[in-house]
């Protein structure tokens, strides 16, 4: 369980991010707090992003297959930056 | 190199092992996986002939699906055409988009996962073959029975997503609806059957060596199709059982009128339907990402980052889900997070198309067949991506929901992203079991027809839907400028026709089924499909060191042939395979697998008539069936889960290992975790609907009973877990008396069954009852759902109590009985979640 959580981390954080601003903009329709929550959701999203980015960047020091797991990892990290990003603006916008 | 499981990796320098094999090791082999005879073929569960099977009856759907369309153009050819009247005509869409969607893109990409997914991790077969041929049959079986409903008249005429409110019994009176909510029934059975064996297999039988960086990039995206069915089917299963419990007994989920909604059924569809859509996509495009390799003799560019796409799609699929519902009004701002993430989910098809352009320039490209249909595909499914992008923009959606620019958009994404690579996988995998490959010169002929015939059908509908012709009308009038567009769309359609038959033609001519004399590697595709097999699958099991062994080392099939691998010879004179660690596929045990039985197609056949018949409304008769259905369930399990003589066998090279094990590294353990999170799923996606009804319509709902309640219903299932974990633990005991497991699982299930008569009496005492609002309703949706899963506790407790008393049961610890406390646990859990989640939320207000 630990070496999917390590490997898909930056998807899962892209999902809780997702789910998150879904409920805070369902229960709060039409109110600033949505907009607010949005805003403070995606924050802590991005800076989950950035300590698995920081994390992963460091070589593991293992054989060739942990190296490929720490690179899937880190680009889905990367990828999930993006799209946390991405899906956090219309609260900017909106 | 570090290692998973303890097993050592320098182990695998002892292969390919030297000397000559004993005579006869090839023979036993033989015989133990010997060819079905004359009848026997329906007692096949071997994945080579299922797979077979099932490849050619989800093809026959294609058939009979695309027949309709065929009809469906004639009638729209000219303004005012009186070959369709209006009710047969809704019936010919519903029946095409669910026969397309359900019968067979779904089920044609499991089936050629079961073809080809053994040979291409070097299994002998898939982990659960009975499960498989059971899936299959409930498939074929139940698929026939829904499709005739058409012949009678009665199909369904509700449209692919069968909207409430004019689903519901006010606008849709007839048997028609309760056919496709009942027939979906067996279909999503047989589905999430299909996605067990899948995972399992893909997790836990690869070749020895072969790591997930190893993994074929076919096997990832199948490990993910199978992962997005579990967590997407469980939505449309309780959206069809909500919507038939609305009509069959009135419960208002759906009714505005008395606290239902009908949006609830929209989300729930479309939690499902949308991923859907990528369910279809990723396996094809997994499909796609091995051919192009083989024809282009280089590997994929890109592997890894179609790994990271394939996952990034899985995730982001499940968040797009309101996107079909852009004109219902939702708040806007959660409109534009479903609008962000419409886009984003264009980025990782966007990779996977780069990186086979990519191969495409890196390789020598050959283009016979399967390329053309390659290429043919990717234009395809890229105009079909653009338009999506376009629709994705909300103010555009408004303008060309429900016109004939969707049909247009839908087609271009299926056909180019599933159609196509489809027919590109059949020529390219048809050498592997028939004696004679395809014709490529017929091929050519076909791709052009199906090509053109495609472009001539659907690029024009683009204009006919900007000139307002709106989806699903039988006719038009004239004098609106849409006959000449129409006409051409049906000549397309004709063409597009015209090729199908033809394949049909090649197939007659060339297609010869066989399991050990095929045509073989004719386009030199360098995985382990392509090592010489017979029913056993390969001879030996390789250890697998890159991704193209075939490539990378010329000695293989001949090394493999001469069973210089894993598992030359039965180890335990019994059908086996090797079960692998998730991650490297370390070897852990011999799994031992059932042979040839009758039970799952009897018990397929019982529940597909269980499901067909309720539909009928005879009950006793639909009642008779499920109980032959659990009955043949239980015959075809109680061969399974035994002991044999050797504790360890050598699997080649002098290494051992267990042929039992028990515990979370099992096979078993982890088809049971699968299910369970089905079934958690289905419970979420309740819990949903629970707070967005009371979110929607809070002035229909009633204060809870007292709290007070929770107590004895707590204790029930609590009491019901503790008792199960007893039972294990008793088990493991030296001094245990024969007879004590079995009787603690007895009281477990009794206990659960008491916690869940509290819970609902409680209810009904309170004076709520499932006609009074949608709160009666879905909260009495929990009542069933728990109901469910008592009834299947009490059945479990009575099979395992049978399996003690004919010491079955072995000690220390024994599968069978893990899973059972694992369901009873399960069970107990989802009981309190929902008794506490129906009394506390929104609370004694
Ligand atoms: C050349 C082959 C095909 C033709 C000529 C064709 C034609 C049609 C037609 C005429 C409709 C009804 C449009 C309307 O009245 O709104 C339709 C709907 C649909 N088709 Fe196809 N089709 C073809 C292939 C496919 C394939 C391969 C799939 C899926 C894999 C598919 C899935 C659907 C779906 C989901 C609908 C919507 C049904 C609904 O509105 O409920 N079609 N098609």
């Amino acid at each position: 369980m630990r070496a999917w959580a390590y490997m898909l981390g930056g998807l899962i954080v892209w999902t809780v991010h997702f789910f998150a601003i879904y409920i805070a903009a369902s229960v709060f329709p039409g109110l600033p707090l949505g907009h607010v929550l949005t805003l403070l959701i995606t924050l802590a999203c991005l800076a989950a992003d950035a300590w698995l980015i920081v994390r992963l960047r460091v070589p593991s020091g293992g054989d060739d297959f942990r190296e490929w797991m720490r690179k899937l990892a880190l680009v889905g990290a990367g990828i999930s930056a993006i799209s946390v990003l991405w899906q956090g603006l219309p609260a900017l916008i909106v | 190199m570090s290692s998973e499981t303890g097993f050592d990796p320098a182990l695998y320098d002892r292969f390919p092992t030297k000397g000559e094999r004993p005579a006869g090791e090839l023979k036993q082999l033989e015989d133990i996986w010997c060819k079905p005879k004359g009848w026997e073929l329906l007692t096949a569960v071997n994945n080579n002939y299922i797979g077979f099977f099932y490849v050619a009856t989800a093809f026959a759907f294609f058939l009979l699906a695309g027949v309709l369309a065929l009809v469906m153009r004639v009638q729209l050819a000219l303004p005012l055409m009186g070959v369709l009247p209006q009710e047969t005509y809704n019936q010919f869409f519903t029946m095409h988009g669910t026969v397309m969607m359900f019968l067979f893109a779904v089920p044609a990409m499991e089936a050629m996962a079961v073809l080809l997914l053994p040979q291409m991790l070097a299994a002998r077969d898939l982990p659960f073959p009975r499960l498989s041929a059971y899936a299959f049959w409930a498939y074929a079986v139940g698929g026939l029975c829904f499709f005739a409903s058409l012949f009678v008249g009665l199909a369904p005429d509700g449209g692919w997503f069968m909207y409430p409110p004019y689903t519901s019994t006010t606008y849709s009176p007839g048997i028609n609806a309760d056919f496709w909510l009942l027939g979906i029934g067996f279909i999503e059975i047989s589905a999430i059957a299909g996605a067990i064996e899948i995972i399992v297999g893909a997790l836990r039988t690869r070749a020895p060596g072969m790591t997930l960086a190893k993994m074929p990039i076919y096997a990832w995206a199948m490990l993910v199709f199978g992962v997005m069915i579990i967590i997407g089917f469980p939505s449309v299963i309780l959206c069809t059982l909500l919507l038939e419990l609305e009509r069959a007994f009135n419960w208002p989920f759906f009714d505005a009128t008395r606290g239902g909604d009908p949006l609830l059924w929209q989300h729930l569809f479309w939690f499902f339907g949308h991923p859907e859509v990528y369910i279809i996509f990723l396996p094809a495009s997994g499909l796609v990402s091995m051919v192009i390799a083989a024809v282009n003799r280089t590997p994929l560019v890109g592997h890894n980052l179609i790994v990271l796409a394939f996952l990034a799609t899985g995730f982001i699929s499940f968040g797009v889900w309101s996107h079909h519902m852009f004109t219902t009004g939702m708040p806007t701002l959660s409109v534009s997070f479903f609008s962000a993430a419409s886009m984003a989910v264009s980025v990782p098809a966007g990779i996977q198309v780069f990186s086979w352009i990519a191969t495409f320039a890196m390789g020598r490209a050959r283009y016979n067949t399967p390329t053309l249909f390659l290429l043919g595909g990717l234009i395809t499914f890229v105009i079909g991506g653009l338009t999506g992008v376009m629709v994705a923009m909300v103010p555009f959606d408004w303008q060309a929901h429900d016109s004939y620019f969707i049909v247009a958009h839908l087609h271009y994404v299926l056909i180019g992203g599933m159609v196509f690579p489809f027919f590109a996988a059949l020529y390219y995998w048809t050498p592997m079991t028939s004696s004679r490959a395809l014709s490529e010169r017929l091929g050519k002929w076909i791709f052009w027809l199906m090509f053109a015939g495609m472009q001539v059908t659907f690029l024009p509908m683009h204009l006919t839907g900007f000139m307002g012709m709106p989806r699903r009308v039988y006719t038009y009038l004239p004098g609106r400028d849409w006959d000449l567009l129409n006409m051409i769309s049906t000549v397309g359609a004709f063409l597009f026709g015209a090729g199908v038959l033809l394949f049909l033609i090649d197939c007659a001519r060339n297609m010869r089924f066989t399991t050990d004399n095929d045509a073989g590697n004719v386009y030199r595709g360098g995985t382990l499909e392509w090592l010489p097999t017979g029913l056993y699958s390969t001879r030996s099991i390789p250890v697998v060191k890159s991704r193209y062994p075939l490539w990378d080392d010329p000695d293989l099939p001949k090394d493999v042939e001469e069973g210089r691998y894993f598992l030359p010879n039965s180890a335990t004179g019994l059908r086996e395979t090797i079960v692998t660690s998730p991650l490297r596929a370390e070897p852990q045990y011999v799994q031992i697998m059932p042979g040839p039985s009758p039970w799952p197609l009897l018990a397929a056949i019982f529940t597909a008539g269980f499901f067909m018949i309720l539909t009928i409304q005879a009950y006793y008769t639909a009642f008779a069936n499920g109980v032959l259905a659990i009955a043949c369930i239980l015959r075809w399990m109680w061969d399974t889960d035994r002991l044999v003589p050797d504790k360890k066998v050598d699997v080649g090279a002098g290494i051992m290992l267990p042929t039992y094990r028990t515990g979370p590294g099992t096979h078993g353990w982890w088809a049971m975790i699968i299910l369970l999170i089905v079934v958690g799923m289905i419970f979420t996606m309740s819990v949903f609907g629970y707070f967005y009804l009371y979110g929607i319509h809070p002035q229909f709902w009633i204060k809870p009973p007292d709290v007070t309640w929770l107590v004895p219903i707590l204790l029930g299932h609590g009491g019901g877990a503790g008792l199960a974990i007893l039972a294990r633990y008793m088990l493991a005991r030296e001094n245990t008396e024969l007879w004590t497991p079995g009787v603690l699982i007895c009281c477990a299930a009794a206990s659960l069954l008491f916690g869940f008569g509290v819970d609902c009496w409680n209810w009904t005492a309170h004076g709520l009852w499932p006609t009074a609002s949608g709160q009666g309703a879905i909260v009495y949706a929990f009542q069933s759902l728990q109901g469910i899963l008592v009834f299947i506790c009490v059945l479990m407790a009575g099979y395992l109590s049978a399996r003690n008393s004919r010491a079955l049961i072995v000690c220390p610890r024994n599968n069978t009985m893990d899973l059972v406390v694992m369901f009873m646990c399960y069970t107990a859990v989802e009981g309190i979640a929902a008794a506490l989640i129906a009394r506390l939320f929104p609370g004694p207000f």
